[in-house]
């Protein structure tokens, strides 16, 4: 198969589109198929390849023309999906050799993709079954991956609410629906809409499948904070299995109230929790530890009127520099306005008095 | 398909192929026939007859001398247009040994770039392909190595092409006649002269053949092609040699094209010009050969006056139909195999005949030649490739050649820079609709195959690395073009053809032709340009430098800042058109956006941060750690986390370390944990003008943190604390603050603030 000649490659495909038979098209379009090994198509420069690219492209549009049909679907799946690889690798030579500007290439092909997306969209006479809209999730998905890369989320919003407005989300195929929901609750993360982003990077992980390891881990970077964010820590054991022990001292310091060990171990994996986008929700966390911290202090006390003196000091243990009353009132007051506790401060008496049933209200029926 | 046919006319240069199989013919591409001239056919005609005998003798030599780079790549072009074509739509059904070499990329995009892999394939001996046993032609493989070896020092990149193709021409094969003739064209001199034994061909076949290259050798003096001659391969003919074959094959009894009255030359071009249609070339091409030639021989030629000759009738469309089916004929007689040898000798004798040929024909025959861009895919293309040149042509599309331009002029088009398309976009507008836009387009494809090239060669096939003496004078010549250009055409169509991705006039076009002004005044009004900076009007640096100092002391003692804005903006404006990226232009970036900051322009103050983030990578300022703080706290501003953590990714171990930006760190830190207390802290410390930013939010924050406030003081809290835990500066403007909430205090005592009742008035806010 490596060895075909282009003619009986082309023979191939063109069987395949006369026996519209999309997905072997596609297999043979794609440029994983081993016809790209062949030498007489090697070219030298990169750019050249976006011919390859383009004759796609003008098949999609020709595809447009196909009404009532949705054969050619997987084919432009294959398209697309090379299009933005390679756009990708051309965003990365150019910003290697310093060139260009940063995002230009996805955001041309992120164009393409749309303009593909439209047509999909706007299929709105054929039948169920032919219709094209079947392809608009995962042009959506390759849109999402652009969108995240080039740090442009705000577009994702028409797309979801495409889909979300869409009779078919439930019935694209569940590969489609893990991608979409995967970056949908990314999104939902960094709006800080915690529990969307756990509701979808949760269907994410769990539909994703067995085999993909690497995938489920990538929803796991993002599930994991979140799920913190939301009281539920994950164990030793799934940090294990999923390579993610960077997440191993956070987790513990969090549920520890240990501010220290949290700040150690944001600082040592900064670098890892900055690539992946995270930092910043991870940061969110010194929340939560702060209010196991001062449930500590609580539990100590053992009264419900405690001295600000008390939190003062449990924050310098944790080596919380130039720290003074002002700034506990400051820290204690956000958790009681995020509903981390349950009680009030009295200015008057430098007091934090705290509700005599529940005072520090489970994570989980918080925000 | 009658048209197809038609257009094999040209073809002929094809020496072998058709006659193996009927396709042939219909493979031929219309566009080819109309990448002719008539200046070259006419040429043609004569020389058919007359030289073709000595040709045979004196091949060698002749024919490389005037192979001249650029001509080649248009002439390549066409070929591979052709090709490429011809690819399409046969593949599907052509028998498999031939499939296997096709150059041609399997699908759909007409356009040529497949065709570059293909050389390199073969290129190397060592490629399995590149020997493919199948080649009915061992002769051209064996050849090949020296071959190679005798363009590396002669030829530019595009003739690269020439030998891989060379390799598949087999006498056999239908779509040999493509490659061979590259072949030729790329001047394997020592293929040729080893083709010398092959058995003779007629002639008449030669006839057609000769056009392409007449036509491209015209535009390049023959001066020039002195040096690619030179070339240290022991093959190679010495220079003298070759002038002496080239005088004697062209003869006496030619009247070369250099030889042809100035006024004649200027005539066939407006002849050209005047045509509205590819069909129109055609026809005025047939009919100016048989006109001139007339002339020529009866030697009326010299003696008309050419500038009252009537341009030709172009109603003989019938004539040209009749013409070609018979030089099509030609072709597949000239194409056997076995003539091969011959031919190429021969070709390379009219070659050489031509080379000497008047820039002037040349260039009206490569406008037309270009004009045959195959389909609109390859526009797309380009399109996508070549943002200027592409969109300079698509911005006019009725342009091309005008007719009353100085001759000069049209001999830089030929050139065919980038430069090229842009400055005929803006020649004659709207006189030739669609005729000049095809033309247009087609000059787009070359330059598109061109740089293709271009690139390709960058990629590093070694052996194929040609180096063209003349390129550096080539060089020049388009440089020089594009000179003129910038200061005498407007800018209009400059500001389309540009619409490179980042439309911030730093793009390369500025790098790429900076300007020195002369303006001497130290003051100037900002207006933003419309067309090409007059010199005159931009001041050099040294004059912006003085600019820079008054602008800041009538800052300093005005505070005027509409008056400074202007200024500073006329001087960011000057530096840009000047290319100039020093530590000046940091400066000058710089201090406009404190001022701007100062005065809450945002607007102002964002450009001049994207410019100085682009200028911080190249040169070094100590306030890199300012402006980085700028950018964080400003990313609070818009609570775009996103931007915010790409930003700290790059934050090096030295910028963090910086003072700002520790202190935008920090107050990014505070302000994710809502730590109000410690926010407001380092409001009150910030450094340098970043309070000025913070400003734009601390509002927002303030009403956040009151929030928190009210809900968890009970049952009051003083409005001292508020204060200073706001960074209120003093008492009244914190109580105007409150009371613009609508904040309760309590009734006994007005200090304080009553924050159950505050809290649930301010929550329906």
């Amino acid at each position: 198969m490596a060895h075909i000649t282009l003619n009986q490659y082309l023979q191939q495909v063109l069987e395949a589109i006369d026996s519209r038979d999309g997905a072997f098209c596609a297999e043979m379009l794609s440029f994983k198929h081993p016809h790209v090994a062949n030498p007489r198509l090697q070219l030298s420069s990169p750019e050249e390849k976006s011919m390859h690219l383009h004759c796609i492209f003008t098949m999609c549009s020709s595809f447009q023309a196909h009404k009532e049909e949705n054969w050619a679907l997987p084919i432009m799946f294959a398209a697309t999906l090379d299009l933005r690889i390679f756009a990708n690798n051309a965003e990365q030579q150019l910003q290697s050799k310093g060139k260009g500007k940063v995002g230009d290439m996805l955001e041309k092909a992120a164009e393409q993709l749309m303009s593909c997306f439209r047509v999909c969209a706007s299929d709105n006479r054929a039948g169920i079954d032919d219709s094209k809209k079947w392809g608009m999730l995962f042009l959506i998905n390759q849109l999402f991956k652009i969108y995240f890369k080039i740090n442009k989320l705000h577009l994702c919003k028409p797309l979801i609410r495409a889909i979300d407005s869409s009779n078919l989300k439930d019935d694209y195929s569940t590969a489609q629906r893990v991608t979409y929901k995967y970056y949908v609750g990314r999104k939902a993360m960094f709006d800080s809409d915690f529990k969307q982003a756990e509701e979808y990077l949760a269907f994410s992980f769990t539909h994703c499948h067995r085999s993909c390891q690497r995938n489920k881990r990538l929803i796991l970077i993002y599930l994991l904070p979140v799920k913190m964010l939301l009281g539920h820590m994950p164990t030793h054991q799934l940090l294990k299995k999923y390579d993610l022990m960077q997440f191993a001292d956070v987790t513990k310091a969090v549920s520890e109230g240990n501010l220290l060990l949290l700040n150690e171990a944001l600082v040592k994996h900064e670098t890892f929790f900055i690539r992946c986008g995270i930092f910043l929700i991870l940061e969110k966390l010194k929340i939560i530890t702060y209010r196991n911290l001062f449930k500590k202090v609580y539990h100590l006390l053992k009264t419900h009127q405690l001295p600000l003196d008390a939190f003062l000091v449990a924050l310098k243990m944790m080596k919380v520099e130039d720290v003074d009353i002002d700034e506990v009132q400051c820290i204690l007051a956000n958790l009681i306005y995020m509903g981390h506790i349950k009680g009030y401060i009295s200015h008057q008496h430098q007091k934090l008095v705290v509700s005599k049933q529940n005072p520090f209200p489970p994570l989980s029926s918080v925000s | 398909m009658a048209a197809n046919a038609a257009q094999q006319a040209p073809t002929p240069n094809w020496p072998y192929g058709s006659n193996s199989s009927g396709e042939s013919k219909v493979h031929e591409n219309p566009e080819w026939e109309k990448a002719r001239q008539a200046l070259a056919s006419i040429s043609k005609s004569q020389n058919s007859t007359k030289t073709s005998p000595t040709n045979h003798t004196t091949q060698q030599t002749g024919p490389y001398q005037a192979t001249d780079s650029s001509a080649m790549q248009q002439q390549q072009q066409q070929y591979y247009q052709q090709w490429y074509q011809q690819n399409q739509q046969q593949y599907a059904g052509y028998p498999y040994p031939y499939n296997y070499y096709y150059p041609m990329p399997p699908y759909g995009g007409p356009y040529p770039p497949g065709q570059y892999g293909v050389p390199g394939g073969y290129q190397t001996p060592a490629t399995p392909t590149g020997q493919a046993p199948a080649m009915p032609m061992m002769e051209d493989q064996s050849i090949r190595p020296g071959y190679q070896g005798y363009q590396t020092p002669a030829y530019q990149p595009p003739q690269q092409q020439g030998p891989g193709q060379g390799l598949y021409g087999g006498p056999g094969r239908v779509d040999a006649k493509k490659p061979n003739n590259s072949n030729m064209n790329k001047g394997g001199q020592q293929l040729w002269q080893r083709m010398k034994q092959a058995p003779g061909s007629g002639a008449v076949k030669f006839n057609i053949q000769k056009r392409p290259y007449v036509m491209t050798n015209q535009n390049f003096p023959s001066g020039d092609q002195a040096p690619g001659l030179a070339s240290p391969t022991a093959t190679n003919p010495s220079p003298g040699s070759v002038a002496a074959t080239s005088t004697t094959s062209t003869g006496a009894a030619q009247t070369r094209p250099q030889d042809w009255p100035q006024a004649m030359k200027e005539y066939v071009q407006r002849c050209f010009t005047a045509c509205e249609s590819e069909e129109d070339k055609d026809r005025t091409e047939k009919v100016l050969k048989d006109l001139l030639q007339s002339r020529l021989q009866d030697g009326s030629a010299y003696t008309i006056d050419w500038t009252r000759e009537p341009l030709p009738d172009l109603k003989t469309k019938q004539s040209r139909w009749e013409a070609v089916p018979q030089r099509s004929q030609e072709n597949a007689i000239g194409r056997g195999g076995a003539t091969r040898g011959r031919l190429g000798a021969r070709l390379g004798n009219y070659r050489n005949v031509f080379s000497q040929r008047s820039p002037s024909s040349s260039s009206s025959h490569s406008s037309r030649s270009s004009s045959r861009s195959p389909s609109p895919h390859s526009r797309h293309r380009d399109r996508s490739r070549h943002h200027r040149s592409d969109s300079g042509s698509q911005s006019d599309s009725s342009m091309s050649s005008d007719p009353r331009l100085p001759l000069s002029r049209r001999q830089q088009k030929g050139g065919r820079g980038r430069g090229a398309g842009r400055e005929r976009g803006r020649g004659a507008a709207g006189e030739r609709g669609r005729g000049r836009g095809k033309a247009n387009r087609g000059r787009r494809n070359m330059e598109d195959l061109a740089s293709g090239i271009g690139k390709k060669r960058k990629g590093g096939n070694a052996g194929l690395d040609f180096h063209d003496p003349n390129r550096e004078a080539k060089k020049q010549s388009r440089a020089a073009r594009f000179h003129t250009k910038l200061r005498t055409e407007p800018l209009v169509l400059n500001i389309n053809v540009f619409d490179l991705p980042n439309g911030t006039q730093e793009g390369l076009s500025w790098d790429e032709c900076p300007i020195v002004g002369t303006c001497q005044d130290i003051t100037k009004n900002y207006l933003r340009l419309t067309c090409a900076p007059d010199p005159a009007t931009v001041r050099p640096i040294s004059v912006l430098r003085k600019s820079l100092i008054a602008v800041k002391t009538h800052w300093k003692s005005n505070q005027d800042y509409l008056y400074a804005c202007e200024q500073m903006k006329s001087i960011r404006q000057d530096l840009t058109v000047q290319g100039v990226r020093t530590d000046f232009t940091v400066e000058v970036y710089e201090t406009h956006a404190r001022i701007a900051l100062e005065k809450g322009d945002h607007e102002e103050f964002n450009q001049c941060q994207t410019q100085l983030k682009a200028l911080y990578k190249d040169c070094s300022s100590d306030n890199v750690g300012e402006f980085t703080s700028y950018r964080l706290i400003y990313y609070i501003f818009t609570k775009n986390s996103g931007d915010l953590t790409t930003e700290l990714v790059y934050l090096t171990p030295e910028l963090r370390a910086d003072p700002c930006v520790a202190h935008a760190l920090e107050l990014r830190n505070a302000w994710a944990l809502g730590n109000f207390h410690r926010f407001f802290k380092l409001y009150q410390n910030a450094p340098r003008m970043a309070a000025y930013l913070i400003d734009k939010f601390v509002e927002r924050e303030r009403n956040l943190a009151l929030r928190a406030i009210l809900k968890t003081f009970r049952p009051s809290v003083p409005v001292e604390y508020v204060q200073s835990s706001l960074a209120f500066s003093d008492l009244d403007s914190c109580l105007a603050f409150l009371t613009g909430l609508g904040v309760t205090f309590t009734p006994s005592d007005p200090s304080k603030i009553d924050c159950k009742v505050s809290s649930a008035s301010l929550t329906t806010l």
